[in-house]
């Protein structure tokens, strides 16, 4: 199993790189069962520039978590580049996202001891990347996303829209299959929200690399090329941006 | 271009970049909070150089009245006759001293070889009678053979008259706590008296020719010194031969007390065929002080236990506190891809280097610190009233600390090993941590 993992290609040529079937996810809060998920059945091909929108609480953060297989649903399958993600084990599910996921938080996305180049290599050092290429790909990124000046900085001293690339940098650094980020512009000025994107845009097209991503904020989803829309656990709109 | 589509190297993660990187990781984390890395290391290296500096003193006691023991005692070596351990009488002596003493010399074993007569005595003068120990000593150097340790040992604390000469027959050096006794002077005569085997008395005449005061009060009350061949009266009227020159003991003081088991090897090889003797060393000589010095190093044991509570703490307070402030960074970590054995083993590094870092500067401070009483020594004779003697021997009233390497090596993997226990702790937690959970902190 271990093997397949590191596997970029075992899809299926047409199948979609990430299928949803009838997830459930239910929280136990006290006696009471909280329904966070309701049947969602979710597909995502290769090279989509997705936003998952809706308001606080609709289950987004869940769904993408489910995705990056940080949790498990309670009911239903993910299927990632052929792989069936509820039927991994944990230190499984561990180097599955190490080697197909790459992962953009709200905040406090990056190592403090780390400089922005030793961050952006840190996932290819885990992975095992020879270390000539761990530093060109790295360096190479960190100069799509505008940082080559101030690659050798700690994230303290950079600010959060530089941040917030130093993590898309890592991201696609360590070839993913899929990136997904929570809110990536929650912490933003509209500036740098709207600059972040057109680089994710950018290198999701160059790259054809499959970005899905959260936000409530309508002036990111006019951006995306796809959104689905929750509401209350379920998807309540699927179509083009 | 993506560089990764042209050439992607998958390697098997190798453990040398692995461990820098998580090294590296672990290294800067422990200056994240500098004032309270400086302050743990701080404690932990003021306790461990405490450490060092009791048991520097500990040791330096010990081996003071070991030394001394030995000097003032029967030596590293005694050859005896077997019962006189169980049973000291002035008639268990050894027939054969010249010969033995011959057959001990052609050793060339490195040290000196002393022979030496015990005798237990009445001491009278026309004023008081009390019991004595005539000791009887090599009281000179000569081209034969050296000088007693004891003479040198006892010579610098005459507080009257003169040392005795090697052709004194009657002289006899007695102690101040003996001379008052006796009220005795410099030219006072004694007798000394001694029962004989079958029920007989035997006495000879001697002349008090010097009064010492030595620190243990054992010996100023009780010791009378001559020359041998006073002594050695008393051996020939027990049926001794004057020309095989009885003996009650050898005493064998070596240069290199780290040899004494192998020289005592070669000397029961070489005494092995007569069984009335016995080679004993200085433990099972002096089996009191072994057990005191055993006592003592236990309460030193005890202090270094609070330490070791100490570091306990202060390691533990560090890497905890470190560890559960950085929940979210470790699910950050795990959601990247690092395993449980990756977070381990970073928080296990902190611990590492945290230890490293107290032991060198455990080291450096303690270190200093023994250097310095290791050369100026502590001066305790103001703590020491009554005088330092001490089972049958003395301490020296100025202490200098000594440390051997054993213990430099026994402290640091002492220090080492709790440390890295401690971290085991904080390191499984850190390991725990669910990606999930802890992102949501």
């Amino acid at each position: 199993m271990s093997d397949n993992l590191e596997n970029k290609n075992p899809q299926q040529e047409g199948s979609p790189l990430l299928s949803l079937e009838h997830i459930n996810k239910f929280y136990q809060q006290g006696e009471l069962q909280v329904e966070a998920l309701t049947n969602v059945n979710l597909t995502v091909q290769k090279g989509e520039f997705a936003a998952l929108v809706g308001p606080s609480g609709s289950g987004k953060t869940t769904l993408l978590n489910i995705i990056g297989g940080l949790d498990r649903p309670s009911e239903g399958s993910v299927n990632l580049n052929g792989i069936d993600m509820t039927q991994l084990s944990e230190s499984d599910l561990s180097n599955f996202r190490l080697y197909q996921l790459g992962f953009i938080f709200q905040a406090y996305n990056l190592v403090p001891v780390l400089n922005a180049l030793e961050n952006v290599e840190l996932v290819m050092v885990l992975q095992g990347v020879d270390e000539k290429e761990r530093r060109t790909r790295a360096e190479h990124y960190l100069g799509l996303v505008g940082l080559q000046d101030v690659m050798h900085r700690r994230p303290a001293a950079l600010s959060g829209g530089q941040q917030q690339r130093v993590a898309v940098a890592r991201a696609l650094a360590a070839n993913p299959m899929l990136v997904l980020a929570d809110e990536p512009t929650a912490n933003l000025d509209s500036e740098n929200a709207f600059a972040l994107l057109d680089i994710m845009h950018k290198l999701s097209h160059e790259e054809q690399t499959t970005f899905l991503f959260s936000t409530h904020d309508p002036r990111v989803m006019e951006r995306a090329e796809r959104i689905i829309r929750l509401r209350d656990g379920k998807i309540e709109h699927d179509g083009k941006g | 271009m993506n560089p990764a589509s042209e050439t992607t190297t998958r390697t098997t993660p190798t453990w040398q970049i692995l461990i820098t990187t998580l090294g590296t990781m672990a290294w800067r984390n422990l200056w994240r909070n500098r004032k309270r890395t400086v302050i743990t290391l701080s404690s932990i290296a003021v306790g461990f150089a405490l450490a060092v500096l009791f048991i520097g003193i500990g040791d330096g006691s010990h081996n003071s009245m070991i030394r001394n023991a030995i000097q003032l005692g029967e030596g590293h070596l005694t050859v005896q006759p077997k019962d006189y351990q169980a049973a000291p009488s002035n008639h268990s002596f050894l027939h054969n001293g010249k010969q033995l003493v011959a057959a001990i010399k052609a050793l060339d074993l490195p040290g000196k070889v002393m022979p030496r007569i015990s005798i237990q005595t009445l001491a009278s003068t026309a004023n008081n009678s009390v019991g004595a120990g005539l000791l009887g000593i090599e009281t000179e150097s000569s081209l034969h053979h050296p000088l007693d340790p004891m003479a040198e040992k006892l010579k610098p604390t005459l507080i009257s008259g003169a040392w005795l000469t090697s052709d004194d027959e009657r002289g006899v050096i007695i102690g101040s706590g003996m001379a008052r006794k006796l009220k005795a002077k410099i030219g006072s005569k004694i007798v000394l008296m001694a029962g004989k085997k079958g029920g007989d008395s035997q006495a000879y005449l001697a002349k008090v020719r010097g009064i010492f005061h030595a620190p243990m009060d054992e010996m100023n009350d009780f010791f009378i010194v001559s020359h041998l061949s006073f002594a050695r009266q008393f051996l020939i009227g027990e049926g001794g031969d004057a020309f095989r020159e009885p003996l009650t003991r050898i005493a064998i003081f070596l240069q290199d007390p780290d040899t004494q088991d192998a020289w005592k090897q070669k000397l029961k090889g070489l005494l092995k065929n007569d069984h009335n003797l016995v080679v004993l060393d200085w433990q099972e000589m002096m089996p009191q002080l072994i057990q005191f010095i055993a006592l003592d190093n236990a309460g030193n044991y005890v202090f270094l236990i609070f330490i070791l509570i100490m570091v306990v703490f202060g390691i533990l307070n560090t890497v905890l506190m470190s560890v559960l402030e950085r929940t979210r960074e470790f699910g950050l970590l795990r959601a990247l891809g690092m395993n449980r054995q990756h977070l381990l083993l970073l928080v296990l590094f902190e611990s590492l280097f945290l230890s490293l870092l107290a032991i060198i500067a455990g080291w450096l401070l303690g270190g200093l610190t023994h250097l310095w009483f290791s050369h100026h020594g502590i001066d305790f004779s103001s703590f020491m009233e009554g005088g330092t003697s001490l089972m049958g021997t003395m301490m020296d009233p100025i202490i200098y600390t000594e440390l051997s390497w054993d213990r430099v090596k026994q402290l640091t993997e002492i220090v080492f090993i709790t440390t890295m226990v401690t971290g085991i702790y904080p390191a499984v937690k850190a390991a725990k941590v669910t990606p999930i959970e802890a992102l949501r902190t």
